[in-house]
C-alpha cells in the first residue's frame, strides 16, 4: 500500500518533470533559432529530404531524431519543429529536415519537394517488400528532378528491431545499395533507437563529400530564409 | 492542450496527476476572477461566493484510462455532459474501440443506473441518465456514418431496441426509428441505381465534344468549377479517417476512402496541368502555362488552397518545370505571380506561410493576406473586394499538411501508457487538428457555385501521363542540358556517366528496346505506367515520341545492353517519313556512313529530334550519342541525302532551317577523312 503511494507520487514527479522538459524544449528551440540566425557565424544549412513509401516509419525516424526525450509533449505545428543545430565530425551545421510522411499519396507534389533537397534518405521497411521494391523509383525520380547522374542519397533499412517480421535481409539491402551505388544503413526508431542520429549525420557527410557545384550557392542563401 | 502554464494562460496552473483504478487524471488549478459583485450576484443565495474577488477551483481532465473509464467520463462527477470531452471522444475513439463496443458500454451504463436505484441516490441517477441520452444524441447527429454499417445496421438496431425498451416515444427513439427506415430505404435504392448509373455514363459518352477549348477558357469559371469539385470531396470527407492510426497505417486496407478521394482529386488536377502543358503544341505551350497561372490566381481569391497547390505542384513538377525555353516565353508578370503563389506553399519553417494563412483566412469572408513582396497578389486581392462582395466564399485547405501533422503526432505519442491505459492525451492532441479540419469543412459549405456538367466532361476527358511518360515527352520538347555534358565526358574517354543514359526505340521493337524496357530491378518504364495512361489515343504524338530520341536515367540498362552495341537494325519497309510540319522540331533519320553498318541490304538508321535552334555541331553530337560513337564530334560531317546529291551542312548552320524539307529527312553522319582536308583540332 505504502509502496503504491510512493510509486504514484514518483510517477507524478516524472510527469511533472516531463512538463518542465517541454519548457526546456521551447528554450532549446529558441536557442537553435538564435544560432541559425547569428549573422556573424552563418552555419551551413543542409536541407534533408526523407522519402519512402507510406508506413515505413519515416515519421518515427524524424521524430526520434528531433524529439528524443521530449516525445511526450510533441507539437508538430511549431515553425521550427524540424530544424536542428547539429555537430557532425566536429563541424557544426543546421539540419533542416523535410519529411512529408502522410502525404505519400499526393504523388503529384513529390517532385516539387524533391527539388528542394541537398541530400536524401530513401527509407524502406525491412518488413515490407513493396517498400523495398519502390526504392529504385524514388532513386530515379530524385536523379531526374536533380538532372544529375548521382546525388547525395542514403539508403535506410528501417524497423530492423522487428527481427521476426523481417522480410528483406541485410544482404538484399546491401545488394540494392551497391546496384544504386548508395551507402546503406540499418535503423530502428523504437527504443532504444539504433543508428537514427548516425543516419542523419551520414547524410551530412555524404553532402559534404559531394562535389560542391551542386548546391553551393543555394546553401549560402538559405540561412537568410530562416529569418522570419 | 491550451492549458500549459507557459502559453500565456496565467489563470491555469498545472497541479499534478491523480490516479485511480483504471484512470489517470491531470489536475489543474484554475483561478476564477469574479467581476465586481453586481446586484444579481448578491441576490444569489451563495453569499460567501459573492464577496470573493477570485477563487481557485480544481479542474481535472482524464489523461489516460480504460475504455470503460473513458466512456464514464462523458459525464462529469455531477452528471453533467462534458461537451468538450464528448467531442474529442467521438472524433477519436475509433482508434481504440469499435462503435459497437462504445454503444454497448453506454447502454450498459444506462441500464446500471436504472437497475441500481437502491444503491444510487436519486439526485445522481437522473442527471447521469440524461447525460447518456445527450451523448447518444450528439453521436447520432455528428457521426451518422457510424450507425450506417450496411446491410445489417447492427449498431442502429441495437440503439433502436434500447430506446424502444427504456425510452419509448422520446426524441432519441423517434430519431433512431427514422434513421433505420431511411437506411433500409437507401439500401433498396442502391440496387436500382446501378442500372441508372450505367445509362447515365452512356449519355455522357455519347454527348458531343466539350465546348471548352483549353487554354481559351474563362479562368474564373474554371477556378469556380474546380472549387466545386474540391468542396464536394472535402464535404463528404470523414475527418477521423485522417488520424495517423487510420490514414498512415491502414490506408492500403481501404480504411480511409474519403481521404483518398480528396487526394485523388488533388492529383487529378495536377496531372491535368502537366498533361495539358506537355501535350500542347509548341506554340500554345506558354499560353497553357499562363492560363493555369491565371486559374491559380482565381483559386487564391476563392481561398481554394487545395487546387491552388495542385496547380503549383503540376507547374513545378519536373517535366514542366524543366522547360526553360517555354517558361521564357511566359510573360514576366505571370511568372512573378506564379512565384508569389508558390511562396504560399514554401516548406520553409514547417510550412509556416501556409499555416499562418489558414489561421488568418480559414473562416474569414475574403482572401486578404499577402507577403510584403507579393505585389501582384496585393493588387488582385484588393481588386476582389469590390467585385466579389456578392459571392459567398469558403475555404478549402490543402489537406496534406494536416495529414503530416497527424502522422507525426501518431508517431511521437504512444497509444497506451506503460500500464496499459489508453493514452487520451494523445486523442486531445489529435482532436486539435481534427477540429481545424472540421471547421474548414464547415467553411467550405459557404461556397455557392452552380454545377457545370460540361466542365466535368472536359475535366474527365483530359488524358493524363504518369511521371515517366511526361518526363520522356518533356525531354523531347527540350532536351536536357545535362546530356551534352555526359556526352562530352564519354567522348573524352571516361565513359562512366554514359551508363546512365538509355536509348529507346520502341517503334522498331528492336532487341535494344526490349532490353531497355526490362531492367533488372523493376526500374523499367513500363513498371510505372498507370493503367489509365491513354497516350495511344494521340496517334500523332505517339508517333513522335516513339520514333524520336528519348532517354531516361536508368542506370541498369547498359549493363544488359552491353557498353557500346545498341545499334538497331531496321527493315527498309518501315521507311516512311516522319516529320511534323506543325511543330517546332523535325524528326530526322540519320545513318552512319561507314563500312560496317550496311549488311545484306539492311540499313541502319536512328531517328533523332531536331529543334529549331540546333546548329550542326549539336546535331552531330546528338547523333553520335545516339549511335554510341565515342569520338570527337569535330571529326564528323553531317549531310542531307537528296535524290540526286548529298548536301553537306556547314558547321555554323542552323540545321532546322538549312534542311530541305521537300524531301525525306534522311541524313548521313560521316567521319571526316584526310582527303576532306580537315585536320581535327586538338
Amino acid at each position: 500500500m505504502l509502496y503504491d503511494i510512493v510509486s504514484s507520487v514518483s510517477t507524478v514527479q516524472d510527469k511533472l518533470s516531463s512538463r518542465f522538459a517541454y519548457t526546456t524544449q521551447q528554450e532549446l528551440t529558441r536557442h537553435r533559432r538564435a544560432i541559425t540566425q547569428a549573422p556573424n557565424h552563418p552555419l551551413p544549412t543542409y536541407k534533408l529530404v526523407v522519402v519512402g513509401d507510406g508506413g515505413v516509419g519515416k515519421s518515427a525516424i524524424t521524430i526520434q531524431f528531433f524529439q528524443k526525450m521530449f516525445v511526450a509533449d510533441y507539437d508538430p505545428t511549431i515553425e521550427d519543429s524540424y530544424i536542428q543545430h547539429t555537430c557532425v565530425d566536429d563541424e557544426f551545421c543546421v539540419l533542416d529536415v523535410l519529411d512529408t510522411a502522410g502525404q505519400e499519396e499526393f504523388s503529384a507534389m513529390r517532385e516539387q519537394y524533391m527539388r528542394k533537397g541537398d541530400g536524401f534518405m530513401i527509407v524502406y521497411s525491412v518488413t515490407d517488400p513493396n517498400s523495398f521494391k519502390n526504392v529504385p523509383n524514388f532513386f530515379t525520380q530524385i536523379l531526374r528532378v536533380k538532372d544529375r547522374d548521382e546525388y547525395p542519397i542514403l539508403l535506410v533499412a528501417n524497423k530492423v528491431d522487428l527481427v521476426h517480421l523481417r522480410k528483406i535481409s541485410e544482404s538484399e539491402g546491401r545488394a540494392m545499395a551497391d546496384r544504386l551505388n548508395l551507402p546503406y544503413m540499418e535503423t530502428s526508431a523504437k527504443d532504444p533507437p539504433q543508428n537514427i542520429d548516425g543516419a542523419f549525420h551520414e547524410v551530412v557527410r555524404i553532402i559534404r563529400n559531394h562535389p560542391k557545384e551542386l548546391s553551393e550557392d543555394r546553401r549560402r542563401r538559405r540561412p537568410k530564409c530562416l529569418i522570419m | 492542450m491550451n492549458f500549459d502554464a507557459e502559453t500565456s494562460q496565467p489563470t491555469w496552473k498545472l497541479w499534478g496527476e491523480e490516479r485511480e483504478e483504471g484512470a489517470v487524471y491531470t489536475i489543474y488549478l484554475k483561478k476564477v476572477r469574479y467581476q465586481n459583485p453586481t446586484k444579481t450576484l448578491l441576490l444569489e443565495s451563495d453569499d460567501e461566493r459573492s464577496h470573493l474577488e477570485w477563487e481557485t477551483i480544481r479542474v481535472k481532465f482524464i489523461k489516460a484510462g480504460t475504455i470503460e473509464k473513458l466512456v464514464n467520463s462523458l459525464a462529469s462527477d455531477d452528471g453533467e455532459l462534458e461537451s468538450t470531452f464528448v467531442n474529442i471522444f467521438l472524433a477519436t475513439y475509433r482508434t481504440f474501440a469499435s462503435p459497437h463496443h462504445v454503444l454497448s458500454l453506454l447502454i450498459e451504463r444506462y441500464e446500471y443506473l436504472v437497475n441500481n436505484k437502491e444503491t444510487l441516490s436519486e439526485s445522481m441517477i437522473e442527471p447521469h441518465k440524461k447525460t447518456v441520452v445527450s451523448a447518444l444524441h450528439v453521436w447520432l447527429d455528428s457521426y451518422p456514418e457510424d450507425f450506417r454499417d450496411p446491410p445489417l445496421h447492427t449498431c442502429l438496431r441495437c440503439l433502436h431496441s434500447f430506446t424502444f425498451t427504456y425510452l419509448p416515444k422520446t426524441e432519441l427513439h423517434i430519431k433512431a426509428t427514422y434513421r433505420l427506415e431511411r437506411f433500409l430505404k437507401e439500401c433498396k435504392q442502391l440496387d436500382t441505381t446501378t442500372f441508372i448509373s450505367d445509362d447515365y455514363e452512356l449519355v455522357i459518352a455519347n454527348s458531343p465534344h466539350s465546348p471548352y477549348n483549353f487554354p481559351n477558357i474563362a479562368e474564373r469559371h474554371f477556378a469556380e468549377q474546380l472549387t466545386r469539385m474540391d468542396r464536394d470531396v472535402l464535404r463528404s470527407m470523414v475527418a477521423h479517417q485522417c488520424l495517423g492510426a487510420v490514414w498512415s497505417k491502414n490506408k492500403r486496407a481501404g480504411s480511409a476512402p474519403t481521404v483518398l478521394a480528396t487526394i485523388d482529386q488533388f492529383n487529378a488536377v495536377s496531372l491535368r496541368v502537366i498533361s495539358t502543358v506537355i501535350l500542347a503544341i509548341n506554340s500554345d505551350r506558354p499560353r497553357v502555362i499562363e492560363t493555369w497561372i491565371d486559374i491559380a490566381q482565381e483559386l487564391r481569391v476563392l481561398k481554394n488552397f487545395s487546387s491552388l497547390k495542385a496547380i503549383i505542384s503540376g507547374l513545378q513538377s519536373n517535366s514542366v518545370f524543366r522547360l526553360k525555353k517555354t517558361w521564357h516565353s511566359v510573360p514576366r508578370d505571370k511568372v512573378e505571380l506564379f512565384q508569389e503563389l508558390a511562396r504560399i506553399f514554401s516548406e520553409e519553417n514547417n510550412q509556416w506561410a501556409q499555416r499562418k494563412l489558414l489561421i488568418r483566412e480559414g473562416t474569414a469572408k475574403f482572401a486578404d493576406t499577402f507577403g510584403h513582396n507579393d505585389r501582384h497578389l496585393q493588387k488582385i486581392i484588393q481588386k476582389q473586394q469590390s467585385t466579389m462582395s456578392k459571392l459567398n466564399i469558403g475555404t478549402i485547405p490543402y489537406l496534406g499538411t494536416f495529414l503530416t501533422d497527424l502522422t507525426m503526432i501518431d508517431a511521437a505519442t504512444p497509444d497506451f501508457l506503460p500500464d496499459g491505459l489508453i493514452n487520451f492525451d494523445k486523442k486531445r492532441k489529435e482532436f486539435e487538428v481534427l477540429a481545424q479540419i472540421k471547421l474548414l469543412q464547415g467553411a467550405a459549405n459557404s461556397y455557392n457555385i452552380t454545377e457545370d456538367s460540361v466542365f466535368d466532361q472536359w475535366f474527365h476527358s483530359i488524358l493524363v501521363l504518369d511521371d515517366r511518360e511526361a518526363f520522356r515527352i518533356s525531354c523531347q520538347i527540350e532536351p536536357s542540358d545535362n546530356i551534352p555534358s555526359s556526352c562530352a565526358n564519354s567522348l573524352i574517354g571516361t565513359g562512366k556517366k554514359q551508363k546512365y543514359i538509355n536509348y529507346e526505340h520502341k517503334k522498331n521493337d528492336s532487341i535494344s528496346s526490349n532490353c531497355s524496357s526490362k531492367s533488372l530491378y523493376g526500374l523499367s518504364d513500363d513498371g510505372l505506367h498507370s493503367p489509365n495512361n491513354s497516350l495511344d489515343k494521340q496517334d500523332s504524338l505517339l508517333d513522335l515520341s516513339s520514333s524520336s530520341s528519348s532517354y531516361s536515367l536508368q542506370s541498369f540498362d547498359m549493363s544488359l545492353n552491353g557498353s557500346n552495341n545498341t545499334n538497331i537494325l531496321v527493315k527498309n519497309s518501315v521507311n516512311n517519313s516522319t516529320f511534323n510540319t506543325s511543330s517546332d522540331f523535325y524528326i530526322i533519320r540519320i545513318t552512319v556512313d561507314a563500312d560496317n553498318v550496311e549488311t545484306d541490304g539492311v540499313v541502319l538508321y536512328k531517328s533523332i529530334m531536331l529543334s529549331n535552334n540546333e546548329r550542326t555541331p549539336q546535331v552531330i553530337r546528338n547523333a553520335m550519342l545516339k549511335f554510341c560513337i565515342d569520338d570527337d564530334p569535330e571529326n564528323y560531317t553531317l549531310s542531307q541525302v537528296l535524290p540526286d546529291k548529298e548536301m553537306i551542312l556547314p558547321m555554323t548552320a542552323n540545321v532546322y532551317y538549312a534542311v530541305n524539307t521537300e524531301y525525306d529527312l534522311n541524313f548521313l553522319l560521316r567521319k571526316k577523312t584526310w582527303k576532306n582536308n580537315t585536320i581535327p583540332k586538338k
